[in-house]
């Protein structure tokens, strides 16, 4: 029997290692497994190790789940991994990392138009309350 | 075929659209799904004015700030993991090498290296010195050597200095020219004769 393994291993030139999120699941119901790969491989193909997963939908409490490796994380990122945006923001709100920059501001962004929106809402009904009154 | 050149072309889709760049440059491929590069735009985006997403120049100022500091952050925890990276390694390592046969052994082997080395040196010191001494026995000889040439260039310096004042009793000064000129007169020499390959005068020859 001829022993072809070491021969059909795939050899990749550049590239590094990435800490990204592996899609699974089914349709219309997804399923991420945070995973540490080759920045070259497919998405959903061989990876070095799984460091986690997060579920996307909420749960019947209204909570989205995510677990985490944080042992491996840093064996990784002391391996010089690099981090993917969405499992950098994930991190960030894990607490391991700190809070991405885009997490704060988006979150100001929608603060922010919220409120206008309240002002925008109750000024309206004031001036509706107000105009009955003063034009009575 | 659209998808193939998905993964080669620039994935941002630019968003300034200027005469410069016009939307459908063959290195501006667009990740959009149906169409392909050599269909033409729909009439409805006709009239469509490209414009990029406004931008608050405050929010981005504080955005760069941010993103400084989070860079900041993220370089030093990084860099405190690869030192624990390397410290377990190191750990890792010691632990395996800490065990007692193997530092025997390495014990052993140096003793063994040392011991080569000490043999190679005394070698070595051996072999130079006996080069050492061939060298000034070399020189002595020279020096012996050239010393005896001199003596025998001397020498025949002197013996022809001695031979040459020899001569000089029989060369011709104005003094003793006109003894020398009456001498010659006097003994009139006969230089007729004939001389074989050894240099022997022949008194019979065929003419006489």
């Amino acid at each position: 029997m001829v022993q072809l393994g070491s021969a059909l291993l795939k050899g990749y030139r550049g590239g590094h290692v990435v800490i990204r999120f592996a899609l699974g699941g089914c349709t219309n119901r997804p399923f991420y497994r945070i995973v540490a790969a080759h920045s070259k491989r497919a998405r959903d193909g061989k990876y070095l190790e799984q460091l986690g997963c997060l579920d996307p939908l909420p749960n019947a409490h209204g909570e989205k789940v995510a677990g985490l490796n944080l042992e491996r994380l840093r064996h990784w990122l002391g391996c010089g991994a690099q981090l993917s945006r969405p499992a950098e923001k994930l991190l960030g709100l894990a607490g391991f990392l700190p809070l991405h920059p885009m997490t704060i501001t988006n979150a100001e962004r929608l603060r922010r138009r919220r409120r206008r929106a309240q002002e925008s809402d109750a000024p309206p009904a004031e001036g509706g309350s107000q105009e009955p009154s003063a034009a009575v | 075929m659209l998808a193939a050149l998905r993964c080669c072309g620039p994935r941002s889709f630019p968003a300034a659209f200027s005469e410069a760049i016009p939307a459908w440059s063959p290195w501006l491929v667009p990740s959009r799904g149906r169409k392909s590069r050599y269909d033409p735009p729909a009439k409805s985006k006709a009239s469509r004015l490209k414009v990029p997403p406004p931008v608050d120049p405050a929010e981005l100022y504080v955005v760069t700030e941010r993103y400084r500091q989070h860079r900041l952050v993220l370089s030093a925890l990084r860099s405190i993991f690869r030192s624990e990276v390397v410290q377990r390694k190191r750990e890792a390592q010691r632990d395996a090498e800490d065990s007692a046969a193997l530092s025997e052994e390495h014990r052993l082997l140096m003793a063994w290296n040392d011991a080569e080395n000490a043999r190679q040196r005394a070698r070595r010191e051996e072999r130079i010195r006996k080069e050492e001494e061939e060298r000034k026995m070399q020189k002595l000889q020279a020096a012996e050597n050239k010393a005896k040439l001199m003596e025998a260039f001397l020498k025949e310096k002197e013996k022809e200095v001695l031979q040459l004042q020899e001569e000089a009793k029989t060369f011709i000064t104005p003094e003793n020219l006109e003894a020398r000129i009456e001498e010659c007169l006097d003994n009139p020499r006969n230089y007729n004769f004939a001389i074989d390959k050894e240099g022997r005068i022949v008194k019979r020859t065929a003419l006489s």
